[in-house]
């Protein structure tokens, strides 16, 4: 009389096995935060010195053959210690292939806006700025989707407010606000992702 | 008094460990030996021979590489495996249900 009872209750504490083995293997980090730490800080130096450029009045060429140059060696380099990287990692995730997708894409849209857009003549230099916003406000909202961090997501919020004030307010000063949002939402999450996931590869470690 | 048809059960999977791998490459792409032992605390062994069970039964595809000079495998699950998978947890499910 008591088989069946056993045997539910074996299929249960079968199926409740497989959901956590699958939880804890999707868990598999599939972001440790140093892209936004390697592209945040590349891309404020080049603010920095293109803001100086602007007052010690360099050329507007010279100052787009900066941004050409820094943001092409970084994709460049970026490649390569990704390549390198690939090769060590133990697990490739669903999640970590639509990350990468997501930012190869995003990244394709930022260089377009700040390239195409400004040599075509279709809109000032400056607006370069509030345009690239608004694209990296998509990105985090999906990245923190698919990461399943709600404060990542949370930060489009800050993008896309700082894209009105600079589209409301464009001027000189939007590099420099441009630059502070950088440090803010893009280097300051990328620490805490690093932090975070170092703390998480010690856990398992134990 | 039996409460389902044990011939109805997948074999190849119907072993701890088995379910084991498969939940842990179900839920990725592709993952290396090393992450699945892991995951799921087997010796090396108990392991490949598990592993070798599922390929032999087209459950899992295996690729194998050499990085900086020290052999990789890796394994993901094929289409088959996923099917077998997929049906399996179906009939645990049919049973919780009875």
């Amino acid at each position: 009389m008591s088989e069946p009872i056993i045997k539910i209750n074996k299929a249960e504490e079968e199926i409740s096995v497989i959901k956590k083995i699958m939880e804890d293997s999707k868990k598999a980090i599939v972001d440790n935060g140093w892209h936004y730490i390697y592209w945040g800080l590349i891309v404020t130096a080049a603010l920095i010195a293109n803001y100086i450029m602007v007052l010690t009045n360099t050329s507007i060429n010279m100052q787009g053959m900066l941004w050409f140059i820094s943001m092409t060696s970084a994709a460049i380099i970026e490649g390569i210690i990704e390549r390198k990287r690939e090769k060590h990692v133990k697990v490739k995730t669903f999640a970590g292939r639509l990350l990468n997708t997501l930012w190869s894409g995003s990244g394709i849209c930022m260089f377009i806006l700040g390239f195409a857009g400004t040599v075509s003549g279709a809109y000032n230099a400056i607006m370069i700025f509030p345009l690239i916003s608004v694209v990296l406000g998509a990105a985090y909202l999906v990245s923190g989707v698919i990461q399943q961090v709600k404060w990542l997501s949370a930060l489009c919020i800050f993008w896309w407010a700082g894209s009105i004030l600079l589209l409301l307010y464009p001027g000189l000063h939007s590099m420099l606000i441009f630059a502070v949002m950088i440090i803010c939402f893009q280097v300051t999450p990328g620490v805490i992702m690093f932090v975070q996931s170092k703390r998480e590869l010690k856990l398992l470690a134990a | 008094m039996t409460d389902f048809n044990y011939h109805e059960i997948d074999d190849v999977i119907h072993s701890r460990i088995r379910t084991a791998i498969m939940a842990v490459l179900i839920s990725v792409e592709e993952a290396e030996f090393t992450f699945i032992r892991e995951k799921i605390n087997a010796t090396d062994g108990n392991l490949s021979v598990h592993l070798k069970k599922l390929e032999d039964h087209n459950y899992i595809s295996v690729k194998k590489e050499f990085v900086m000079r020290k052999p990789v495998t890796r394994y993901a699950i094929t289409d088959t495996g996923r099917k077998a998978f997929e049906d399996y947890i179906k009939k645990l499910e049919s049973i919780i249900r009875k």
